[in-house]
């Protein structure tokens, strides 16, 4: 079947506007009247709050008010409900907010901070989640009892546990005395923060009438309504979110963010506007990033290659506040598998509190992390065994159709090709082949291979749906929700709507702004679903409006509905084309030559709710989580300094099952995105703490970003389409996926050829040093000894 | 109080903009520990930020026309006045064909953009332990030509930075440009910095020798290791002394991994930065002396 | 306390008043409403608040605007003429050389800059020339990709 915009490299539909510099952020964005809010923040991890004195700062000119969290108790969150709108009785980490001081100006807000006077008592701190875990640890949240929580989860109050996952699948001790090989690792991994390039920034008014109006930066306007209309008390339509242009989320703009406080404040300021723009050392010591964590891993082969037994316990440091890491939590938990059929297997997911920065979730929500585990075990298994790493996987990969996930599910049919992934990996990094010898001789080349698989995480009810009207020239508004932070997904759906109805795709609109008064809604746009679930509501739409269409061209051209079809914005009769009405004539009903009309105004309405997936056994973890799978690779040929531990990446190639590319250009663009991240992450990125539990590197200089001079010198993409027959055109959704197994594919590269194990992210060149030191001694001292006797002079490369 | 300094905003001070140096040095005299000397600004205005610096007056010296000044005179050198950016440097002739590790350094550093408005001298009165532009300068034993209402002095680069952000300069006094001796056409020099996934460098090494088949005189400075750039003297001689160049070039390299001051912080522990200094040693010194 | 200062931003002529501690880029986003001027870190690592100022391509997050009382400034918004795009900014569109589009203005401003001076700019040069700028989305090939489609345009303009 031929397509005009379904599978065509369509340019970026926001293009013009943000090429032009005119495309709106809530970061551009000013209110008439409006304040400016400064968070005044703990300089101590832990401590119980004696007093805090503002009247200083009061008497800053241009200090409207200043608010402290005993004088608005409200408890908010969206899993986990574990935080105060500002730090009441207690500080739980290095940054954590314990007044807000609202101002006319930044600068009088700026200057008023200073004069907050904050008196604590300290408390013992806790840094490490494994010693959050002992038993006599002191408690951070002492009420946690009292919190909110959804049914997902399992909060065990009186410890630090914010939420145990648990699974059991087979007889995982029977499973290893089976095994003819058992080996056992530990994995760690640091804090990294999202970096998206716009800061975290709200406007909220908070009108006398009781409404509130918020602009956000984040990436969904249901959950961002729900959070304030549960924890404030404030109807649901007295709440009015938009969020225009993102500039980026990552996952870091999916949980609990500021509104309900900034809507506090507005009250509190007198019911004017406020404004609240974090600074990008706010957004390393203040908002929330991605946790990191310890896991500790035991697996059982048989001699053959056949993974027999897994067990893993995950610890994640979720710091002070928990409120989404729970859910990566139990992420990390249910895809402890991978794409692999294990018969025994017990995962325990622990989400643990902290003294340090609130976590959430990061592109990939808990999958880059266990596959960060497994895709090395699986490496590491392989070299015991004596099979090749791409063997082993292709022997344990899950057959679409037969087997079950680590939850009991069964996989479909049409879940996607695994097989053909690893095929196509193989064969792109010329796995086998030998890398060509590095130019420098204390250098070597490796290639590395990891496999992932990745469905949304979410809950099992999250719906979507969209709205599609159209206007008098039969050109379309499509409300929907559906997050616009960078992911291209707006521009698929737009090439949907005028593929389905013969338009040009000029005449669908999609307002940039997300409205939860006018957009149609949409759970959320979070775990690479929004294509997916909103292209389904869509195509629903697209039919529902189409059955108006045509019920009343049957009656004005008299033929029976199923002979009429849409082409080029026409209406014809199969088969006698010139037999037609334009859609213009019929979109705001009929009207006979004689004035007499029927039909009217066409409104399109479709949702999508899934219907198989459920909650997990709390004690088993056993039912269907997840709405569609994507399988995928990454395969890496990199070169390593022996001397100075410099990973440098020479080629990565990616592999995706999307099931059908609606638009191979921003798919690729995709595609090197999240490549470019997973290598930022793999080997840079580090959110580093003191002793004092400070964040020492909140900046970019310290903290550093793959910037264009760093690239992979080549990259490749490569996608199979395999249809999902329920995806829109087949399609599965992509965006986090490129990302997950960039680290686990640079480790088993330099594992698979030297035999050196890289068990934390990141894998910054001091860290690699230290692992070659310590675990090939050998091959450093050559490698000296060839550096130190090098016969060639090459250029100073700076 | 709010952990770290989350501003974006600025605190108060006033604003001046002398067109002459006379004019610069009266205000300073006048203002003294209350004023701020502002060259490019790009490292004012962020100390400013981060409120490690809040001086009432700023005084902004990118009007002043002698200190706009680069230029090479045979025999004398070259003079890099006070508000001469990094951009301006990379792109001159001289620099790249004769102060090449100097030329290597500003091409390393920070970005193209930044570029257009630090300034060298600005770099060096920053003294922060990482920068790159005096590692250079002091390989060459360049000093910097000082000013106040009253006097006029000269002080070697070596010398004026103390440590961390402290440097040898009395309130009332401005940096009006830093001279570079001339050098003997035999000599080299280089610069190498390794700075893989940050910002700033982990370690860097400018070597200077005056003639690489004949040394007489040899310098090695390493910044970035420690609070501020050192010099291996030991290794320096190790150099001057040893008659087999390839061999003295390892033995240099393993001495000055172990004489010279280093620390451990954010970007690299002491181990590391000393293993760096030998590689960086070991790179340059073999193409400074073409033996491998 | 204010003084007043003449801008040419973009073509047009503007007096502001300005406190001698206020930075350019509050002043031109706050004050002259030049929205397109972003920033991400506020000073000097992320280049996202890159202007052309005289011609000359600066962080404006670490400028006051006292210093550059009549001065020319040229951001993204002045490059489109009568509503014709730049040969670059096309380039962006077609190349899908953005994402969130929060870096877009600062890159394209740059990219512009870039091939005026050096139209024929290696793969090097481009990126050492961008190396100041972050895009967190990484769309660093297709920006690439995007400045040698662009550089033709370029180099007729330069002969012509
Ligand atoms: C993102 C970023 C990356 C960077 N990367 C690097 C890097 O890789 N390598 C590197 O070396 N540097 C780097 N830097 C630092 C930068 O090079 C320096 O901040 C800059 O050179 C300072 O020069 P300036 O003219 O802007 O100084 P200013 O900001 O004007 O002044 C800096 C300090 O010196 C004083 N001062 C300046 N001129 C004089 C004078 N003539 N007499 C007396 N005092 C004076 C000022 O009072 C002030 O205290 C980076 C900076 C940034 C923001
Ligand atoms: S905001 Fe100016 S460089 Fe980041
Ligand atoms: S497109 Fe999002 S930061 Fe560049």
């Amino acid at each position: 079947m031929s397509f005009k915009y379904v599978g065509k490299p369509i340019p970026p539909q926001d293009g013009f506007l943000k090429v032009t510099g005119t495309a709106t952020y809530t970061f551009d964005l000013e209110l008439p009247g409006m304040l400016y809010a400064k968070l005044v923040t703990s300089t101590v991890p832990h401590a119980r709050i004696k007093k805090i004195d503002v009247s200083r700062a009061l008497g800053v000119p241009g200090v409207v008010r200043v608010v402290t969290g005993k004088e608005y108790p409200y408890r908010v969150g969206m899993y986990a409900g574990d935080r105060d709108l500002l730090a009441i009785d207690k500080v739980n980490w290095v940054g954590h907010p314990v007044a807000a001081v609202i101002a006319e100006t930044l600068e009088a807000a700026e200057k008023a901070i200073d004069l907050v006077d904050v008196e604590y008592e300290e408390l013992p701190a806790i840094f490490d989640p494994l010693e959050a875990l002992k038993p006599d640890a002191l408690l951070i949240h002492e009420k946690m009892e009292e919190y909110r929580h959804s049914p997902a989860f399992k909060p065990i109050p009186g410890t630090n546990i914010a939420n145990k996952f648990t699974l059991v699948r087979g007889d995982v001790e029977k499973g290893f005395r089976e095994s003819d090989v058992v080996l056992e690792e530990e994995f760690h991994i640091s804090h990294v923060s999202h970096c998206y390039m716009e800061v975290q920034n709200v406007i909220a008014h908070y009108h006398l009438d009781g409404t509130v109006e918020i602009w956000t930066s984040w990436q969904n306007v249901a959950p961002v309504r729900q959070i304030m209309a549960l924890s404030l008390g404030i109807p649901h339509n007295k709440i009015i979110v938009r969020i225009p242009y993102v500039g980026g989320g990552f996952g870091g703009k999916a949980g609990l963010g500021w509104e309900a406080l900034v809507a506090i404040l507005s009250k509190a300021a007198g019911h004017r506007p406020v404004k609240l723009v974090l600074s990008r050392k706010e957004q390393f010591s203040t908002a929330a990033v991605r946790e990191g964590f310890h896991a500790f891993a035991k697996a059982g082969f048989k001699k053959d290659g056949t993974f027999n037994a897994y067990s893993v316990r995950f610890i994640l440091d979720a710091g002070a506040y928990a409120d989404y890491t729970v859910n990566v939590g139990r992420a990390v938990g249910y895809s402890a598998d991978g794409c692999y059929e294990i018969p025994n297997i017990n995962v325990e997911s622990l989400t643990v509190y902290t003294n340090k920065i609130p976590t959430t979730a990061l592109r990939g929500f808990g999958y880059p992390e266990s596959h960060w585990v497994l895709e090395q075990i699986i490496d590491r298994a392989a070299k015991k065994l004596g099979i090749d790493p791409s063997e082993i996987r292709r022997k344990n990969l899950v057959k679409p159709g037969h087997s079950h996930t680590c939850t009991g599910e069964r996989l479909r049919e049409d879940a996607g090709d695994p097989q053909k992934v690893l095929k196509t990996l193989v064969d792109e990094i010329g796995w086998g082949k030998p890398s060509e010898n590095p130019p420098e001789p204390w250098k070597v080349r490796a290639k590395g291979l990891s496999l992932f698989v990745k469905g949304p995480a979410q809950p099992p009810n999250a719906a979507a749906s969209a709205i599609l009207k159209f206007n008098e020239d039969a050109s379309i508004d499509l409300l929907i929700a559906t997050g616009n932070f960078g992911q291209g997904t707006v521009t698929a759906l737009m090439q949907i709507v005028a593929e389905e109805f013969g338009l040009p795709l000029e005449k669908v609109r999609v307002d940039y702004v997300r409205d939860t008064h006018k957009s149609a809604y949409t759970w959320q746009t979070v775990g690479s679903r929004g294509l997916f679930t909103d292209g389904i509501a869509i195509l629903k739409a697209i039919e529902d409006a189409k059955n108006q269409i045509f019920t009343v061209a049957s009656e004005v051209l008299r033929c029976p509905k199923d002979q009429l079809e849409l082409v080029d914005g026409e209406v014809r009769v199969k088969g006698k084309p010139w037999e037609k009405i334009p859609l213009q004539d019929i979109v705001m009903g009929y009207t006979y030559p004689n004035g007499n009309s029927i039909g009217g105004p066409v409104i399109g309405r479709g949702v999508f709710m899934s219907t198989h997936t459920t909650y997990l056994d709390p004690d088993t973890g056993q039912g269907n989580p997840t709405i569609f799978h994507t399988f995928g690779g990454t395969a890496v040929e990199l070169e390593l300094d022996l001397l100075t531990g410099e990973i440098n990446i020479l080629k990565a190639v990616e592999v995706l099952d999307l099931g059908k590319v609606i638009n191979p250009l921003l798919v690729k663009q995709q595609t090197h995105g999240g490549l470019i991240m997973g290598t930022s992450i793999s080997l840079y990125e580090e959110i580093k703490f003191d002793e004092r539990g400070w964040v020492v590197n909140p900046n970019f200089t310290s903290y550093y970003l793959v910037r264009i001079k760093d690239l992979p010198r080549e990259v490749v993409a490569r996608y199979i389409e395999t249809p999902q027959l329920d995806g829109p055109y087949g399609a599965r959704g992509i965006g986090e996926l490129t990302m997950i197994g960039v680290a686990p594919a640079i480790a088993n590269a330099i594992y698979n050829s030297i035999g050196v194990k890289l068990d934390r992210l990141p894998m910054n060149p001091e860290y690699v040093w230290r692992a070659l030191r310590e675990q090939r001694p050998d091959l450093v001292e050559e490698a000296w000894k060839r550096f130190s006797k090098y016969e060639k002079i090459v250029e100073v490369t700076i | 109080m709010s952990f770290g300094a989350p501003y974006l905003t600025l605190p108060e001070f006033t604003y001046h903009k002398p067109k002459s140096l006379k004019e610069a040095l009266q205000l300073l005299n006048e203002f003294r520990d209350e004023a701020k000397v502002m060259a490019g600004g790009v490292g004012l205005i962020a100390f400013m930020k981060e409120r490690l610096l809040a001086p009432n007056h700023v005084i902004d010296i990118k009007d002043i026309p002698e200190l706009k000044i680069i230029e090479y005179r045979k025999g004398e050198g070259l003079k890099i006045g006070a508000t001469v950016t990094m951009s301006e440097i990379e792109k001159h002739d001289i620099v790249r064909e004769k102060y090449v590790a100097l030329h290597q350094a500003v091409k390393a550093g920070s970005d193209p953009i930044i570029k257009n408005r630090a300034t060298l001298v600005g770099n060096i009165c920053e003294a922060i332990p990482w920068v790159d532009g005096p590692v250079p300068l002091i390989a060459y034993n360049a000093e910097l030509e000082i000013m106040s209402v009253d006097n006029v002095r000269r002080m070697p680069v070596s010398e004026f930075i103390k440590g961390p952000v402290e440097i040898s300069l009395e309130p009332n006094e401005i940096v009006t440009s830093v001279y570079l001796p001339d050098l003997p056409p035999e000599a080299k020099s280089l610069f190498m910095k390794f700075n893989t996934g940050s910002e700033f460098a982990l370690a860097t090494l400018a070597a200077y020798v005056n003639d690489s088949k004949k040394p007489r005189d040899a310098r090695l400075v390493y910044g970035a290791v420690s609070t501020k750039p050192v010099r291996a003297y030991e290794a320096e001689k190790i150099i001057l002394t040893n008659k087999n160049i390839s061999e003295a070039v390892i033995l240099a390299a393993e001495k000055a991994s172990k004489e010279i001051d280093v620390i451990s912080d954010v970007l690299a522990t002491e181990d590391y930065r000393r293993h760096l200094v030998k590689l960086l040693t070991i790179n340059v010194l073999s193409r400074i002396f073409e033996v491998g | 306390m204010g003084r007043w200062i003449t801008l040419t931003v973009n073509g047009s002529k503007r007096r502001v008043e300005v406190k001698d501690n206020e930075i350019l880029l509050d002043v031109l986003r706050d004050k002259l409403k030049v929205k397109s001027v972003k920033a991400a870190c506020w000073r000097g690592e992320c280049g996202l608040c890159s202007i052309l100022l005289n011609g000359k391509l600066v962080k404006s997050c670490l400028v006051l605007a006292v210093e550059v009382d009549g001065s020319e400034i040229l951001t993204v918004e002045g490059l489109a003429r009568d509503g014709e795009l730049a040969p670059i900014q096309r380039s962006f569109i077609e190349h899908g050389a953005l994402q969130c589009g929060f870096c877009t203005p600062a890159f394209v401003l740059a990219s512009h800059k870039l091939l005026e001076e050096n139209p024929s700019a290696s793969e090097d040069e481009i990126k050492e020339s961008l190396s100041g700028i972050v895009c967190r989305c990484g769309t660093y090939y297709e920006i690439i990709e995007a400045i040698k489609d662009a550089s033709k345009h370029y180099q007729v303009r330069k002969k012509v």
